[in-house]
């Protein structure tokens, strides 16, 4: 039987802090989650981000704080949390006494659903594993393992599932791939919290994204306002002759010289561009345009060392 | 819907139940046929080569009276609590242990299981394979000093409550060991003495005075004669002392074990 939401909210965190004694692994979080989307947590190692995903799932308990999801605690209401979240842990994992068929037949019944065999196999077939059905788990390659723990992961078809760091160590096109089963479950209802390193998994996927650092969440944005926010588009212009040293008065004074054959002004819109161009082709050959925008990437490193410069 | 929200989760307890059977049922020539062999050389060459030249044991019974018994058959409950104590321990600890160290630790605790299902899956499954080796232990046996079941319930109740608390004891094993090595101080260092020396091969009775007292501390020695009851229907200390004493360890053990479960203790980071 489905658990029943008491709260459409997939997940709210309300000061969730956890320390080992005198060290604090998370300062404390206020977090809403919203239903179908993909929050992607970004930060650099050990900043948190498992340390917050643990609490949530039951790996660990926090220290403060109280976590809802779908309006349940997940201290005092544990089995109904549980049953609501699914969760593919960063490190690999593996029963050697089981196959991937196994695996997944034993994972329905510790979830406490009924063990589908049908549903196992499609799991299977989803996550490319079928012809893996009855071998040892131990001889699946690390790719496979991982494809494993995602089927294992959705056994219970959870409405929240948290992807800790779940492309890390895999192959570009196996990436792809995970990415398409995430946007398709998100497309199937599923509310999906991810942790990565890559900026451009979090750039194509998230709807919205959080920042950690040394256990502190320094913001919460949408990835379009985060990007429109940072946005510091440059226009650059290479010449096909090298440039003076001190630039000509007929050219624009948005300009700088980067490199002998090198141009740039900031993105002003579309017609400024054409008079930059204009007044560089009047006097000098343009060989190569081209804006560059900033990524999640450059936004990230950003705000990371503005934090560590002002010590937060 | 209650029951789903805060109730004890019975699918989930089944299938851990199952999985921990499946675990050691699989490895089955190391996990049942081993001890086994180990404990019928143990009682090849004690019960049977020596017990023919001991011919029978003569002690005093906790009724005062003195008792003869073939020693081969007087030998059989102490080898019989020897196996089913290491492996009702073995099965909990290695399997936990394992767990811990190969991270599948991480599907028990995000699982919708509370301490009741975890406990009761756990022990379960290890008092199964405990009493599964003893079984076998006293059928070899039976087959050279005849099928001896005095008093089947005392039996069943020593046997039940014995490998329970060395299930426990396995689960907290694992919970505290951070390296196989720590996992191997309470079979070697622990369990293993305390057996033999819990009159196993001799009696306690016909000690001199100080070992006796000593031995009387020795908890394993409780568990001995309460089987040596069920199954010889006689014994060196009163049945009910027996009883007394390894239901008391039980609950101890049980207690202690939820504790730790409820706190997480050697699992939840």
């Amino acid at each position: 039987m489905p658990i029943a939401e008491q709260d459409p909210r997939p997940l709210v965190l309300r000061g969730v802090g956890k320390s080992y004694g005198a060290r604090t692994a998370l300062q404390p979080v206020d977090l809403e989650i919203r239903r179908g989307e993909i929050f992607a947590l970004l930060g650099p190692n050990g900043a948190g981000k498992s340390t917050l995903i643990h609490c949530i799932s039951g790996i660990s308990t926090q220290t403060v704080g109280a976590i809802s999801v779908f309006g349940y605690d997940t201290v005092r209401e544990f089995r109904a949390t549980r049953r609501l979240v699914g969760l593919v842990p960063q490190e690999i994992n593996f029963d050697p006494f089981f196959t991937p068929f196994e695996c997944l037949m034993i994972q329905m019944g510790l979830m406490g659903v009924e063990p589908d065999p049908t549903w196992a196999d499609e799991l299977l077939a989803r996550m490319s594993l079928t012809s893996h059905r009855n071998s040892y788990t131990r001889t699946l390659s690390g790719g496979m393992k991982r494809r494993l723990l995602i089927a294992k992961a959705l056994v219970h078809k959870p409405r929240l599932l948290f992807l800790d760091e779940p492309t890390a160590g895999v192959d570009v096109e196996l990436r792809r791939d995970l990415w398409q089963q995430v946007e398709l479950l998100r497309d199937q209802g599923t509310t999906v919290i991810l942790t990565t390193h890559y900026l451009e998994e979090a750039e194509r996927l998230a709807d919205r994204v959080g920042v950690i650092n040394k256990g502190r969440l320094l913001l919460v944005e949408t990835k379009a306002d985060l990007m429109r926010q940072f946005d510091a588009r440059q226009v650059r212009i290479t010449t096909g002759t090298p440039l003076p040293e001190v630039l000509p008065a007929t050219l624009d004074a948005a300009l700088t010289r980067q490199s002998p054959c090198l141009l740039s002004a900031p993105w002003q819109g579309a017609e400024r561009m054409a008079e930059l161009l204009s007044s560089v082709s009047a006097s000098f050959q343009v060989q190569d345009v081209s804006i560059q925008r900033t990524s999640l990437e450059d936004i990230f490193v950003d705000l990371i060392r503005e934090a560590d410069r002002t010590g937060a | 819907m209650t029951s789903d929200v805060t109730g004890v989760n019975r699918r989930a307890m089944r299938t851990l139940f199952h999985k921990e059977i499946q675990r050691f049922a699989k490895v089955w020539l190391q996990t049942v046929i081993s001890p086994l062999v180990t404990t019928s050389l143990y009682f090849l060459v004690f019960g049977v080569a020596l017990g023919a030249r001991v011919g029978t044991m003569s002690f005093t019974g906790s009724d005062g009276a003195g008792h003869e018994v073939p020693y081969g058959a007087f030998v059989v409950p102490g080898l019989m609590m020897l196996s089913m104590i290491s492996n009702s321990f073995l099965n909990t600890s290695s399997s936990l242990f394992q767990s811990k160290i190969n991270g599948t630790l991480v599907d028990l605790l995000t699982a919708p299981l509370g301490t009741p299902e975890i406990l009761t899956a756990y022990l379960s499954a290890a008092v199964f394979r405990g009493i599964a080796v003893g079984l076998l232990v006293w059928i070899v046996a039976g087959l050279f000093t005849g099928f001896a079941l005095a008093h089947p319930l005392w039996a069943i109740f020593f046997s039940v409550a014995v490998t329970t608390t060395f299930a426990g004891v396995g689960l907290l094993a694992a919970l505290w060991a951070e390296k196989f090595d720590h996992l191997s101080i309470f079979p070697n260092f622990i369990v293993q003495p305390l057996t033999f020396l819990g009159g196993v091969f001799y009696s306690v009775t016909d000690l001199p005075p100080l070992w006796e007292t000593i031995s009387r501390c020795n908890p394993v020695l409780y568990t001995v004669s309460g089987l040596r009851y069920g199954i010889l229907g006689v014994s060196e200390i009163p049945v009910m002392t027996s009883a007394v004493a390894v239901g008391a360890a039980m609950l101890i053990v049980l207690i202690i074990c939820t504790i730790a479960l409820n706190r997480g203790y050697g699992m939840r980071r």
